[in-house]
């Protein structure tokens, strides 16, 4: 029997498909015999009274959620999501970086840094990228801090601005496809592919209401993971395999019968009836990799 | 070499990352993760950049490095601060935007402002450790800094634990007795000419190892 802990923040239970999700990993861990505790920021202290701990809260270097995983990780506690895979996923110029080393097939991509707001690079930048290019803060996720630039201005503003927080972005060409494939991974193995589509007149998954504080999310299809492409699961595969063991949510673009990685996320969403609906298995292996 | 053309080569060889600001995100630490990609050894590592800058973290490692710590608590809760520790405590913010450093509080609405402060409106967590003697913060280049003893002991211990070049070290006496507290990264303008000199003999101590300075 194994004591597990689940660090969530309250978000984690403001959308209901989310909240079943955790619950369903609740029931799974306690039908296996272990105890599941959701554990908040103020029980942190309580870490070393557990065995597992998988944290649900987004992850950042720079958030809660990364202490939490450090310092399980220093106590030797079996974690999901690693330091490491935090470290990695959560820096997406330390991610492209890695793909560029290993030959990972991704978005063709390019770094950008403050000193290089000038207009002879941006001229190189949609020569060798074409126009619009995407704009990507390392720090990015849920569709944020990503847009779409198509002239200097707007590329000089959007650069600004996420320069605030970064010295480094990354700058890629804009590949639309209806939909991305997520491909979730877990110990390398896949565990469940979907399909994340693009809404109707959009280029991304999530969007923002023009004018509104509000997103309109894509549909998602889930698929047996038996009947996904070989190719794509390989695809996935193998850039997990630069970062670790963990648990990661792959995005894939699919162009003329290819397969380019996105990117790749630590700490992916699983949200009841979407990610679990063709694999309903996920929770009893996340539970396992856990307890083992 | 300067950071920006390093992190546009690829050059293999052990790299020491000179800069007085290692935040996340910001030059200094993609110089080290870009030499950890290239497969280089590197001060510092990403891996201590980070931990380094988390409180909780700093004081984990540190005391299973053997450095005299106090005990710590992680929260944005008053109420939790107040039921396990009595006033005064030192609050830490365990954000790496923060060049503040640290905030005593002697009564609770003292501790209210400090935590709203450091936790950026509750967004973060702070660190919350015991006041029981006085606060000292003092530089740290390459472990060595302008005291002698327990203190001197604590930044030669720190810069073996996570190889940070350049620093701020927080400790806290207690009856004579040496605390580490917390780390931050030291201004430029902190950075003086006898500094300089401590560096530079340092550099050519490490320059048997390889042949690429960044900074």
């Amino acid at each position: 029997m194994a004591r597990i802990a689940c660090f969530v923040e309250r978000y984690n239970f403001s959308d209901p498909k989310e909240s079943r999700a955790l619950e369903n990993f609740r029931r799974v861990a306690h039908e296996k015999g272990h105890t599941f505790d959701f554990m908040f920021r103020e029980g942190i202290s309580e870490i070393p009274k557990y065995d597992a701990v998988f944290i649900r809260a987004t992850t950042d270097p720079l958030f809660t959620a990364y202490v939490v995983s450090k310092t399980a990780w220093e106590l030797g506690l079996k974690v999901i999501d690693d330091p490491e895979s935090i470290q990695i996923c959560g820096n997406k110029i330390h991610l492209y970086d890695l793909f560029k080393k290993y030959d990972v097939p991704h978005i063709p991509t390019l770094f950008l840094s403050k000193d290089e707001i000038h207009h002879k690079r941006f001229l190189e930048i949609f020569e060798n990228l074409g126009k619009p290019v995407v704009i990507k803060a390392p720090y990015t996720s849920f569709s944020r801090y990503v847009e779409k630039v198509a002239c200097e201005s707007s590329f000089r503003d959007v650069a600004k601005r996420y320069f605030r927080k970064s010295d480094l972005l990354a700058v890629q060409t804009f590949m639309p496809t209806a939909f991305d494939w997520r491909v979730g991974v877990l110990n390398r193995q896949v565990l469940y592919v979907c399909k994340y589509m693009i809404p109707k007149g959009r280029w991304k998954h999530g969007c923002k209401r023009r004018g509104k504080p509000t997103f309109i999310w894509g549909r998602t299809f889930s698929l047996r993971r038996e009947n996904a492409p070989l190719a794509l699961k390989e695809t996935a595969l193998k850039a997990c395999d630069i970062i670790g063991k963990g648990l990661y949510g792959v995005d894939i673009k699919e162009i003329d019968g290819k397969y380019v990685v996105v990117e790749v996320n630590d700490n992916p969403s699983i949200y009841a009836g979407y990610e679990d609906y063709r694999n309903r298995d996920l929770y009893g292996k996340i539970i396992d990799y856990l307890a083992d | 070499m300067k950071p920006s053309a390093f992190l546009k080569s690829s050059i293999k060889d052990f790299t020491l990352n000179l800069n007085t600001d290692y935040r996340y995100l910001k030059t200094g630490y993609y110089v080290s993760m870009h030499a950890e990609v290239l497969g280089n050894p590197v001060i510092p590592s990403t891996e201590s950049i980070i931990d380094a800058s988390r409180t909780p973290i700093l004081l984990l490692k540190a005391s299973k490095a053997g450095i005299p710590t106090l005990p710590y608590l992680m929260t944005s809760s008053v109420k939790q601060i107040t039921t396990q520790f009595a006033f005064p405590v030192v609050v830490f913010a365990v954000n790496p935007f923060s060049y503040e450093g640290y905030k005593t509080a002697g009564n609770r609405s003292a501790l209210y402002r400090a935590v709203k402060s450091l936790s950026m409106n509750y967004k973060f967590a702070v660190c919350i450790q015991p006041l029981k003697g006085e606060m000292l913060s003092f530089k740290s280049i390459f472990g060595k800094c302008e005291h002698v003893g327990e203190i001197a002991r604590i930044s030669e211990n720190v810069y073996k634990t996570f190889k940070i070049p350049m620093c701020k070290l927080h400790v806290q006496t207690i009856e004579g007795k040496a605390f580490l507290c917390g780390l931050q990264p030291l201004r430029s303008e902190e950075v003086f000419q006898s500094d300089l000199e401590t560096v530079s003999t340092e550099i050519v101590l490490l320059s048997n190892k390889g042949e690429h300075l960044v900074g």
